[in-house]
């Protein structure tokens, strides 16, 4: 049985589709649901853990009904939303034995203390969470989750506002719960992340799949190199053969050449003819970034700074 | 309720731990039993103390339910209230244990009201009138926390619901039987006093010290607790589809 599977899940709020006809699937395995701000990737988790329903289309969790059987999707699921919702005024311990005991866990205690072992927070369970660090947070957040055994983990951008050293631990310990056969569907913007930790990943953008796939196919579909240009000005575009223009995010283009060393010299001169003024250039292999702006286009914030609005935002003081 | 248990014991060991909460909703109402009920030159009755110690018992309840309103609107803002509705747990026992827990929290305090003005000359009842000023007390401590939470709830902003709670509780107070009789108020105010749920409550506590059962009034009671409870349901699973 398939731990996730959608099919035409659509959400509209008013007007604006949030969600458009989204079919995925994933089943034991890490999941990465990739996407700029606003893209739809919340709206999905919303769904999937039965916190909203849908307009249109089916999801199904471990082959419950998410609307037909949210009782029993519930119970093989758990959540952990991005505000790092826990009680700072309780002990770590105490945080896990509320969510233990309203999970029904057997026994709870036991259940806990293993749990804190496993997350590494032990020797810091008695301290009480508001002298915890982001990074204990997050991992005291996932040691809740797992106390009733979930089938099936929903994580909504877990690294988000982390170090580089926590974020590494957190991505071990989902590694870890995925090797043991937890299927983990996780948000995230972090397109490093998710090339290195995620078995599939899925763009979404304007509320629908660009791409699909493992990280390695999908970087695959790029050509060998990618040769980044920073330009002074505006980008007058040129036309080579053997080199694609992959995308531009700020002053940044990428293109892509499979001989990237023999393209590099070529391309250098093919946009000096055409006007632009080149800043600098480099050599790279693709990354999921690449992917990512190919699929996604170029990037922008979805609403651009309205001088007006500002102005009537602050009158409005 | 599955459940239910397991959250009123989170959200007392969260009271707990602010300690200025605590010491502030236990000098409250000894404050305004100081000033009010003894401080005040007034003498409508023999004994006020016995006269106003109804109104400072309901009052304790009301301010207590008014202001925590914002418990379960505080859950949704910091994130905690989707994690609950995650779980294969009842989601009506979420909104049953706040309005619990408020009523039960509201109740501790006017144990300490009785036992202070028991010190200081009131009174004293039976058994059966103890147990009965409880349950009223219960009663209304439901009515106003589900009141509260479901206005919470339906602004989803702390800043107007600060407001609210602010505009709502003195009034409340002045305009209820609580300071003084109606045989003394002015027409326009005894008016109002009549209509104040406050008033329900109080009347109803008064004509338990006069020895008299207040069936009518109690029943009352609790035709409106359950009348606000369906609401507060109703507007609770409206924000949670």
């Amino acid at each position: 049985m398939t731990a996730i599977q959608t099919e035409d899940l659509t959400k509209f709020f008013g007007d604006f589709c949030a969600v458009n006809g989204l079919n995925i699937e994933a089943d034991k395995e890490i999941f990465g649901l990739l996407g700029p701000n606003g893209s739809g990737k919340t709206t999905t988790v919303l769904m999937l853990t039965t916190l909203l329903t849908q307009d249109r289309g089916t999801a199904s969790i471990c082959g419950y009904d998410t609307r037909k059987d949210p009782d029993k999707v519930r119970s093989s699921i758990s959540y952990v939303p991005q505000d790092m919702a826990i009680d700072t005024n309780l002990t770590g311990r105490e945080n896990m034995l509320f969510f233990a005991k309203l999970y029904g866990v057997s026994n709870p205690r036991d259940r806990v203390d293993e749990l804190l072992e496993v997350m590494e927070l032990s020797s810091r369970a008695d301290d009480l969470a508001k002298t915890y660090s982001g990074g204990m947070r997050r991992r005291l957040e996932l040691a809740e989750a797992l106390v009733h055994e979930p089938e099936v983990i929903f994580l909504d951008e877990p690294t988000l506002g982390l170090d580089v050293a926590a974020r590494k631990k957190i991505w071990e310990h989902i590694h870890a719960l995925n090797r043991k056969g937890m299927t983990i569907f996780v948000t995230t913007h972090y397109m490093d992340e998710a090339d290195r930790y995620c078995d599939r990943v899925g763009i979404i953008n304007h509320g629908m799949i660009a791409v699909l796939g493992k990280p390695a196919e999908l970087k695959s579909h790029l050509m060998k190199d990618v040769i980044s240009v920073i330009v002074n000005g505006e980008y007058v575009p040129v036309d080579l053969e053997g080199v694609l223009f992959v995308g531009q995010s700020g002053d940044e283009l990428s293109f892509t050449a499979e001989n990237g060393r023999e393209a590099l010299p070529t391309l250098a001169d093919a946009l000096s003819r055409a006007g632009n003024s080149i800043r600098a250039m480099s050599l790279r292999e693709p990354t999921l970034d690449d992917v990512f702006l190919q699929s996604v286009g170029k990037q922008e914030e979805s609403t651009g700074f309205e001088e007006w609005k500002y102005r009537l935002m602050l009158r409005r003081r | 309720m599955k459940g239910v248990f397991t959250y009123i014991q989170r959200d007392f060991i969260r009271w707990f731990r602010y300690r200025v909460g605590v010491v502030s909703t236990l000098v409250l109402p000894a404050a305004w039993l100081m000033f009010v009920g003894l401080a005040l030159p007034v003498e409508f009755t023999g004994n006020y103390l016995d006269f106003i110690t109804p109104g400072i018992l309901v009052m304790t309840i009301q301010t207590a339910g008014i202001s925590s309103g914002s418990l379960l609107m505080f859950d949704k803002m910091l994130g905690f209230l989707n994690k609950f509705l995650a779980m294969p747990v009842p989601r009506e026992s979420i909104l049953v244990s706040k309005i619990l827990f408020i009523t039960l929290r509201g109740i501790l305090q006017s144990t300490i009201i009785l036992v202070l003005v028991i010190l200081i000359g009131a009174t004293i009842l039976n058994p059966l009138q103890y147990g009965l000023i409880y349950l009223i007390l219960f009663l209304f401590g439901v009515f106003i926390s589900a009141f509260s939470t479901t206005i919470a709830l339906y602004l989803d902003d702390h800043d107007s619901f600060a407001a609210f709670t602010a505009m709502v509780t003195m009034p409340l107070f002045f305009t209820s039987s609580a300071p003084m009789p109606y045989d003394v108020m002015p027409d326009w105010l005894c008016a109002i006093a009549h209509v104040n749920p406050l008033s329900f409550a109080i009347d109803a506590i008064r004509d338990l010290g006069s020895g008299t059962i207040p069936f009518f009034s109690i029943g009352l009671l609790a035709v409106f607790s359950v009348i606000i409870l369906c609401i507060s349901g109703y507007v609770f699973r409206r924000i949670t589809v």
